[in-house]
């Protein structure tokens, strides 16, 4: 049940998180106790059923959502403990998010979207040189509209990516796009992981993804269990569907 | 099934309630103004109409100085009368012993010999003069309840400069009183002026008008020919010192009730328009959104097979739950109103029963407007609905399109930040829906102009009338006309500083086929209390034989400063002379003439007489001054400046002021209708982003901006627009309602754009504070989900 112990103090530790939407006889346990560490630097993929309870533990440690009980720290602060400005200043400064759906702001075009975060980031790398990790500097005046799914996803990497955060929260990345895209973007994520060392949690249902991961959980009926460590990730590129 | 698209129904109105109640009552603010004008209209017209038919009220007028009673008979068979009705009226100087002021009024006669066949009296309290008796007298409801007169009470009356002890017996009212006003004033003064009736054979030996009339009034025989009957008795009465005889459309009490009624059209459209213009509107927008929300489940409805038709309908029931409320809420609302206004028109008007009585027709007409409005506002949402295939609904929307904003693609990117950029190019992806909010927005302060000019003019002519225009403290008129030295007698009286002497005599002015009977004023050449001003605000002089007329007699002869009028002089030597009008003048009080006192004497020719003084007295020297003035025999009656200016703030003023508060106060609720419906779809349809700022790490406060960034874009622009709007709106409708008797000068003051501009801000600022509250409830996890 619990992790190897790391050679560095985890980056991300969780202890008893527990999570219940509702209550009485609504009451839904999404988190039953959770404990994990997640060491800097690493990618991690977390697999399991649909309604497991992946996004629930992704949206806490990102930080919108608080738990029901339990503690969640972020480099021994307590995120579960936050207030709403320091919730706030924690997503602004710590995590990045790329979802399924890719949440670009239709209104603003891809380099836009990025500078939208890279405005208010500490230290931030520009809009172009996050478009260029993405391999879409072509794209950088483009609106949403006019871009493809994948490409919009890529968009949304180098949205999160671009003001350097230390925790990257995928959930479902590829859900909405077919293998060949899917292929591409997740060699975004591999790339960036590799290169600027992020912590990047990726969900997905995807058994075959495990491969690119450095650590692979499972989760079921909301209870988390590690299920291997690579001791070498293979690269997104070799994986066979 | 249907059961089931009516629980949904039930649910989204239930979710939906603010915005829903919001276009209700920006739609029962519009139909209550309706149903109360409508009702008011409707309860005026058929109590004038029961009243004249009733009490037989006559159709056309004419007085003379004095002619047989042989005559009548003459009269009787001119082609087209239908009967005939000859009195006496004289005027009456009052002395009450409880008013310091003296009194004035006109006295009636009643024949004791034959019945009353035409402008038969009604009896309100006490009784009618039956029988044998003297020194008896009935009493104008008017004045007995402004003087506390009832049954019983005593009078003095100076009776052809004879003063008798007068018995009150009957408070009565007539057709020909509805409204009851000193001749030629356009303001009642009940308090200083009344109407009479006494027996016959006693007014008419103290007048010495024994077998004789000074007053016809006839009725028409149908299908007669007013203008004919009207000319023939001119011809009868010529001889008899006849003042031109003139149908009901020129008889000053009718045409008051006939102004009011044509204020009260003027106001029965033109807002309720704009407000239901508005309320489709919203709808339109409400329902648009809510479509665009509820496009996976009308995807579902039609694949399971449910007809377009019925999903159509489910969407239109929806609209029609807001006309129900709205409805509702403006029919319960115009009944309440138009009760109050009523209650006020006993102010103006007496009638014998003035009920009010609900307009059910415009009940009617409401319900069919509200819908058409709420149906027109639907409609294109409706039409996606139909439009909408299951399979194309199903996949999640794609971005919408957008592109660069003008400002951006004139080169102005670097200077506007992100959040501005976002609202530009979200109005001009949406041009329609921002112009429709802009328009709407503009609309909302453009109808807060409106009450607020209604005010300012009041104000205006308060100010104006009563202080630049009128600067005598008194109006003092002689029995009949004298002497110039008369007015030297008035100087002589306690307190008197200044006095300046006036003539008025009756003509007729005429200018092509259009004429009016009117009081034209002889004044002295740059007097300095009764002044004339001019249209520019400039006091205009009257000197050698130029003519100035009030702009609404120019309307009314159809004339300009340049054109001549023919003057019909209906007195003495009834000469008639066409002269070129000098000037208008501005006069709230509607038609008036005036001229060079010299000037008016020679064209009557009866030497140098006068009509009677204006004068300024000492604050200090009132009460020394009204004693003596009551004792003075040749003072016929006395106009006070401040009882005028108080009977208008009584009765003109009072009633346009409940107008204005009651406009007032709906307008306010469409600007905040309006407003906060804009923010609510704002923030529906913009939530998903805001929930993806807020997750990307942006403060409430970040958010709370970008959503109302583009509310105050809107409101920046609509509310110039809006300004200038108002004022020609307000323009119109006091054009509209500018009649004859009453005139409302247009008066656009900066505390009226201060106050509309306050209130939109503030309703721009409560309504974003709203909306920014609700970012409290944004679902950022849900916003992560698939697409809306
Ligand atoms: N906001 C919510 N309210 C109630 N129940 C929820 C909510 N979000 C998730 N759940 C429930 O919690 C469980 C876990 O959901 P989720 O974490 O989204 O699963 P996964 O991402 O693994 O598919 C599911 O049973 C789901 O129905
Ligand atoms: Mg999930």
């Amino acid at each position: 049940m619990a992790a190897s112990p790391p050679p560095d103090p985890p980056l991300v530790v969780a202890r008893d998180l527990t999570k219940t939407y509702g209550s009485g006889h609504a009451a839904v346990q999404a988190l039953r106790g959770v404990d994990l560490d997640l060491p800097a630097g690493e990618l991690v993929v977390l697999l399991g059923a649909s309604g497991s309870g992946k996004s629930t533990l992704l949206n806490l440690i990102g930080g919108l959502d608080q738990p029901t009980h339990g503690e969640l720290l972020y480099r021994g602060w307590d995120v579960a403990q936050a207030d709403e400005a320091g919730l706030t200043a924690y997503r602004r400064d710590v995590v990045g998010f790329v979802f399924q759906f890719y949440n670009l702001i239709a209104s603003l075009t891809a380099r836009e979207n990025i500078a939208l975060i890279t405005e208010v980031s500490r230290r931030p790398m520009s809009p172009d040189e996050a478009l260029d990790l993405v391999g879409l500097t072509n794209r950088a005046d483009h609106f949403p509209a006019q871009l493809s799914g994948g490409e919009q996803q890529r968009v949304a990497i180098a949205r999160a990516i671009a003001k350097r955060p230390e925790l990257l929260l995928c959930d479902e990345p590829t859900g909405a796009l077919d293998v060949k895209t899917g292929m591409l973007v997740l060699e975004a994520i591999q790339r960036i992981n590799r290169d600027i060392g992020t912590l990047t949690l990726v969900i997905t249902h995807n058994a075959v993804l495990a491969e690119m991961a450095d650590r692979v959980f499972t989760m079921s009926d909301g209870r988390l269990e590690l299920a291997r460590v690579n001791s070498h990730p293979r690269p997104v590129q070799e994986l066979s569907w | 099934m249907l059961n089931l698209l009516d629980l949904k129904l039930g649910r989204d109105l239930r979710a939906l309630k603010s915005q829903a109640l919001a276009v209700a009552l920006v739609m029962a603010c519009g139909l209550a103004m309706m149903i109360m004008t409508r009702s008011l209209i409707q309860s005026l017209d058929d109590a004038r109409a029961n009243y004249y038919e009733k009490h037989r009220f006559a159709e056309v007028f004419a007085e003379l100085k004095r002619a047989p009673e042989s005559l009548r008979q003459q009269i009787a068979v001119l082609p087209g009368v239908a009967a005939v009705e000859t009195g006496i009226e004289v005027s009456v100087t009052l002395d009450l012993p409880n008013l310091a002021v003296p009194a004035s009024g006109l006295i009636n006669a009643v024949p004791e010999r034959r019945p009353v066949v035409l402008n038969q009296l009604y009896l309100r309290r006490g009784r009618l003069l039956e029988g044998a008796g003297t020194g008896e007298v009935l009493v104008s409801e008017a004045f007995a309840e402004a003087n506390a007169l009832g049954p019983g009470d005593e009078i003095a009356a100076i009776l052809n400069g004879r003063r008798q002890e007068l018995r009150v017996v009957g408070i009565v009212l007539a057709p020909q009183y509805v409204f009851e006003a000193r001749p030629g004033s356009a303001l009642p003064d009940n308090q200083t002026f009344g109407i009479f009736w006494m027996r016959e054979q006693e007014l008419a030996e103290a007048f010495n008008l024994q077998g004789a009339f000074n007053e016809v009034a006839v009725s028409l025989a149908p299908g007669a020919s007013e203008p004919e009957v009207i000319a023939a008795l001119d011809r009868l009465l010529k001889p008899y010192g006849g003042l031109g005889a003139y149908g009901r459309s020129e008889h000053p009490s009718d045409i008051r009730v006939d102004d009011e009624i044509r204020v009260l059209e003027g106001l029965s459209f033109g807002f309720p328009l704009v407000f239901l213009s508005v309320a489709a509107f919203m709808t339109h927008s409400v329902m648009s959104r809510q479509i665009a929300l509820q496009r996976e489940q009308i995807a579902i409805l039609k694949a399971f097979g449910f007809a377009n038709r019925t999903i159509a309908w489910h969407f239109i029931k929806f609209a029609l739950v807001i006309v129900v409320v709205g409805t509702a809420l403006g029919t319960a609302g115009g009944f309440a109103l138009g009760r109050q206004l009523v209650d006020m028109y006993h102010l103006f008007f007496r009638f014998p029963v003035l009920a009010f009585e609900p307009a059910t027709g415009a009940i009617v007409g409401s319900l069919v407007a509200s819908s058409a409005a709420a149906l027109l506002g639907v409609a294109s949402a409706v039409r996606k609905v139909v439009r909408l295939s299951p399979a194309q609904a199903m996949r999640p929307e794609p971005p919408a399109s957008f592109r660069p904003a003008l400002a951006e693609r004139l080169g102005l990117a670097r200077y506007l930040a992100v959040s501005v950029r976002m609202a530009l190019r979200n109005i001009e992806r949406k041009p329609w829906q921002a112009g429709f909010t802009c328009v709407a927005l503009a609309m909302a302060t453009g109808i807060l102009i409106i009450p607020n000019a209604f005010r300012d003019g009041v104000r205006h002519i308060l100010d104006f009338q009563w202080d630049t225009v009128q600067r005598q403290t008194a109006t003092v008129s002689l029995v009949e006309p004298g002497p110039l030295r008369a007015a030297h007698d008035f100087a002589q009286l306690p307190g008197v500083i200044h006095t300046e002497p006036f003539r008025t005599v009756l003509v007729e002015m005429a200018a092509g086929h259009r004429s009016r009977r009117l009081a034209m004023h002889g004044l002295v050449n740059q007097g300095d209390l009764n002044r004339v001003i001019g249209l520019d605000g400039r006091p205009l002089t009257v000197r050698g034989r130029g003519l100035i007329i009030s702009e609404a007699l120019g309307e009314t002869l159809g004339i300009q400063p340049g054109d001549t009028v023919t003057i019909r002089v209906l007195q003495g030597k009834r000469r008639e002379v066409t002269l070129p009008v000098g000037g208008f003048s501005q006069d709230f009080a509607g038609i008036a003439s005036f001229m060079e006192l010299g000037a008016l004497n020679r064209l009557l020719g009866e030497g140098d007489q006068i009509s009677g003084a204006f004068m300024s007295v000492a604050g200090g020297q009132w009460e020394a001054f009204l004693r003596a003035l009551k004792e003075t025999p040749q003072a016929a009656g006395v106009v006070i400046k401040d009882a005028m200016r108080q009977s208008f703030r009584q009765t003109t003023a009072e009633s346009i002021g409940l107008i204005q508060v009651i406009y007032s106060t709906f307008a306010t609720v469409v600007a905040f209708g309006i407003v906060y419906n804009s923010a609510r779809i704002a923030l529906s349809e913009r939530s998903r982003e805001l929930a993806t700022l807020r997750v990307l790490g942006f403060s409430r406060s970040d958010v709370g901006r970008v959503l109302v960034g583009e509310l105050v874009l809107l409101a920046a622009v609509a509310l110039p627009l809006g300004l200038w709007l108002g004022s020609g709106m307000a323009g119109l409708l006091i054009a509209s309602i500018n009649t004859e008797t009453v005139r409302l000068p247009l008066v656009l003051s900066s505390s009226n754009y201060a106050y509309a501009t306050l209130v939109i801000v503030l309703a721009t600022t409560l309504s974003a504070w709203v909306a920014c509250r609700k970012l409290h409830q944004l679902d950022l996890v849900g916003a992560l989900k698939a697409a809306e």
